[in-house]
């Protein structure tokens, strides 16, 4: 019987009364999403990206830190030479600019993931507290929320990167969840605030169920997918914050290899290698651009109101 | 000289290059000469100054070029050699270079007419020297005896006057000093060692804005954040007569606004080329293009008072480090050819200069690197790091000498850049650097003994290696007490050899003066400070 339900479910449109077993939000979206060719685009970049990040030696043999000044200051792409050395040439190091692209997107592929990660479970359960309890508990963790909020992204984490003497994608990560939790905090509170108040819960609360049940059972699956939204959006720009952090010289260090920082020698040698600005840039700015499509997807997947 | 060091670091962090650009046209009609026009005046690239213009309180570039040309001390050095020359000192006299007799000139006069005798210098001396008056450069006097009474290190001085310092009449005064300094005379070309008028000492604050000198230019005016004007002195009795009418010293926030002026020569005589402009600055200018070396020296130097390199062994990994480097491809490439590779640590045109008193050490060899630094037991967890200010654009270089060590000997090499020249020199200062450091020094004098005892004698203020060598400070300490400059130098340039031994810094290049000048003016020459040569400027006629 479910199985009927779930193949014509999609053919009768929503006016369909609730099904006895409905088809849950996220396997709906799931089916919503994968019609979107955006997705489709946005999501075989990513996994390209994780690929480059978790085995970067499949792509190239060449070992991105090794530079010959001697023979390849500045050395012109040579763009016939696919996935070779010189395929982009050489930086102002003589480092292989293609080596160097693949290697840097495992820096920023963490630092996103976790960065979202951790600020979804750090601000998702700040919130749904507030949100659950209100009262002084609400007032407190959201005065707390608008001090974190009056800080500066880049200025908070200009201050608290500073105070790491050697920094690696861990230390970014930290002072990124400290400074961006704040805003999954407040999209909690809200979603959680506006489930709180529906039927089922009551009944649950009527049935005698415990808190932990009801906030983890009936509130989060109900109330997350606004979360998830605004998650996915923000990765794109974690990504691109830690470039800016690196590119300042604030954020990512050598060894670590890093767009931001890549892009930060380039200008320097801007009007002879302008190749060597134009790849991690492009790639940063693909990256990006392939969370933040991810996110538009997800969105419209998620949110009815849109349909 | 504590509060000198300061200075010549920040002219350090300035300087710099990288950048490669191409896309100069390549002109280069520019220096025919003409005839000079004598009473014509030219512009030259500075800086606000950053105190009133005394001569004592300017260690900044900004004030000290304008002071350099509005007054003159007892001697000062040859821009083309950098000898020792009289200028108001007649001679200079002494038999154990610890007590001088100076004997003046006659026909010297400060600007307002007033002679210049004995008691200018005295008295300028004292009020410099004095603790309560402030003055920037006032530790120059240290080698004076009485120094002690008037800037004591803490609260007010016990005596308003040097015990050292006596006048005999108008035309001698006699020094003398708390031990032998053989180059103490080549001290006394610093501005700090200035003459001062009468009028001075009535308003000193208000004479900061317009001074009176003794020297071949004289004050006209001083628009603040804008430019200062000086005109010739026509009864200037040095031996540099200005060969213009004047200088104005026209005030430059970015380095590459004065480049875009220079090339359309609506700036005469330039200071330094901006990195940006640096690869196409040759093609721009064509001979009126400068690039000379300068009497400044980079260098890393090692943590010498870490555990981690003490020993005799550790001697050998950090000669292996040097031999990693390779300074001729880093200096070409990276550096843009804006410094020249070093084999010594004191740079050329300094007297006492003695090339490649390094050798090996300072030769690319990786195999040899690797060998060495093997045999000396290798470096903690084989890996180093060299802590750099970020903001003077060093970047690139330290990055490039890692790469370089990193490939001749497998030593992980990594910069650590602090975010400005403060932070970075306060962990240098207070001894708390475990690795390699960017160290560097711009001559005070153009001797040995200030790119040698001023940096590796124990205890001294810019040592930043912590190095203590019983051998080098028995050298130094002859050196020393030789009588004759020559004799000091020559002892000095033994003492070098100790660092070869030990080197507690690598020797990397020197720095070089990457300048130039319009098409208005003729015969622009650079001394080994990297300033123009201004009275030999000559404007040519329109």
């Amino acid at each position: 019987m479910p199985d009927l339900i779930e193949k014509t479910a999609p053919a009768t449109g929503s006016t369909e009364p609730k099904p006895e077993k409905p088809r849950s939000l996220g396997s709906d979206a799931w089916h919503d999403l994968r019609k979107r060719p955006i997705f489709i685009i946005s999501a075989a970049l990513i996994v390209l990206l994780i690929a480059f990040a978790i085995a970067p030696s499949l792509f190239t043999s060449v070992d991105p830190r090794a530079g010959d000044l001697r023979l390849h200051y500045l050395s012109k792409p040579n763009y016939l030479h696919f996935f070779q050395a010189d395929w982009f040439g050489y930086d102002g190091q003589g480092r292989s600019i293609y080596a160097r692209m693949i290697y840097g997107a495992r820096a920023s592929v963490v630092v996103g993931i976790c960065v979202t990660a951790g600020v979804t479970v750090l601000g998702g359960l700040a919130g749904m507290i507030a949100g659950y309890y209100g009262g002084w508990v609400d007032a407190v963790i959201s005065r707390v929320t608008d001090m974190f909020f009056g800080i500066p992204l880049l200025l908070g984490a200009l201050v608290v990167l500073n105070a790491f003497t050697t920094r690696t994608v861990w230390s970014v990560v930290f002072a990124l969840v400290a400074l961006g939790w704040t805003q999954m905090t407040r999209v909690m509170r809200g979603s959680v605030i506006t489930v709180k108040q529906s039927d089922y819960v009551t009944a649950a609360k009527a049935l005698g169920a415990g808190t932990t049940r009801i906030m983890f059972k009936h509130i989060l699956p109900n109330a997350i997918a606004p979360v998830i939204v605004v998650a996915t959006i923000a990765l794109g720009g974690y990504i691109a914050t830690e470039a800016t952090l690196s590119f300042l010289g604030i954020g990512l260090q050598d060894p670590t290899i890093s767009w931001g920082i890549d892009i930060n020698s380039a200008q320097k040698v801007l009007r002879t290698a302008p190749f060597a600005l134009f790849f991690p840039a492009g790639m940063l700015s693909v990256t990006v651009l392939a969370f933040i499509m991810l996110g538009d997807a997800v969105r419209d997947a998620l949110d009815p109101k849109l349909r | 000289m504590r509060g000198a060091s300061q200075a010549k670091w920040v002219v350090a962090a300035v300087a710099v290059a990288l950048a490669a650009t191409a896309c100069g046209s390549s002109s280069s009609d520019g220096a025919s000469s003409g005839p000079a026009n004598a009473q014509g005046t030219f512009s030259y690239q500075s800086s606000e100054p950053q105190n009133p213009l005394q001569p004592a309180n300017a260690m900044e570039v900004g004030g000290g070029r304008v002071i350099k040309n509005l007054f003159k001390g007892l001697v000062d050095y040859d821009p083309s050699n950098g000898k020792l020359r009289n200028q108001v000192a007649d001679k200079i006299e002494t038999t154990d270079a610890q007590n001088y007799t100076v004997t003046l000139k006659s026909g010297w006069t400060f600007h307002d007419g007033t002679p210049v005798t004995a008691q200018s210098f005295v008295d300028a001396w004292n009020w410099s020297a004095n603790t309560k008056n402030n003055q920037i450069n006032s530790d120059w006097f240290s080698d004076i005896q009485g120094y002690d009474a008037v800037h004591p290190d803490k609260g007010d001085p016990t005596a308003e006057t040097m015990s050292g310092l006596k006048v005999v009449d108008d035309t001698h005064f006699t020094i003398a000093l708390t031990g032998p300094v053989s180059y103490f005379e080549y001290k006394l070309g610093y501005t700090a060692f200035s003459p001062l008028p009468k009028v001075f000492y009535t308003d000193p604050a208000k004479y900061g804005q317009s001074p009176i000198g003794n020297g071949p230019y004289k004050f006209v005016s001083w628009e603040h954040n804008k430019a200062i004007t000086v005109a010739a002195y026509d009864k200037y009795a040095g031996i540099d007569k200005p060969k213009n009418g004047g200088i104005v010293f026209k005030n430059y926030a970015q380095p590459e606004a004065a480049y875009k002026d220079l090339v359309s020569d609506n700036l005469d005589v330039l200071d330094q080329v901006d990195p940006s402009d640096l690869a196409s600055y040759k093609n721009d200018l064509g001979d009126r293009a400068v690039d000379q070396p300068q009497g400044a020296i980079q260098n890393i130097s090692f943590s010498l008072y870490q555990d981690s390199w003490k020993g005799q062994d550790k001697a050998k990994v950090r000669q292996g480090l040097s031999m990693a480097i390779d300074r001729d491809t880093i200096t070409k490439t990276v550096l843009n050819g804006s410094r020249q590779p070093a084999n010594t640590w004191v740079a050329p045109g300094a007297m006492g200069y003695k090339d490649n008193t390094c050798g090996e050490a300072c030769t690319y060899n990786p195999a040899k690197a690797k060998q060495l630094v093997t045999e000396g037991g290798g470096v903690p967890g084989n890996k180093i790091t060299v802590l750099y200010n970020a903001d003077g654009g060093h970047k690139e270089w330290v990055d490039a000498v890692c790469n370089s060590i990193r490939q001749a000997t497998g030593v992980e090499c990594v910069g650590e850049p602090k975010p400005d020249f403060k932070s970075a020199r306060d962990l240098i200062k207070n001894k708390k650097v475990d690795g390699l450091m960017r160290t560097g020094w711009v001559q005070d004098y153009p001797l040995n003994a200030n790119f040698l005892r001023d940096v590796y004698g124990t205890g001294a203020a810019a040592n930043d290696a912590g190095y203590s060598s019983p051998e080098f400070d028995k050298l130094a300490a002859e050196a020393d007490k030789a009588t004759t400059v020559e004799k000091t130098a020559e002892l000095y340039q033994q003492a070098e050899e100790q660092l070869a031994k030990d080197m507690p810094a690598i020797p990397l290049w020197y720095y070089k003066t990457t300048a130039g000048y319009s098409k208005n003016v003729q015969n622009v020459k650079y001394d080994s400070f990297g300033d123009p040569v201004f009275t030999q400027v000559e404007v040519k006629q329109k």
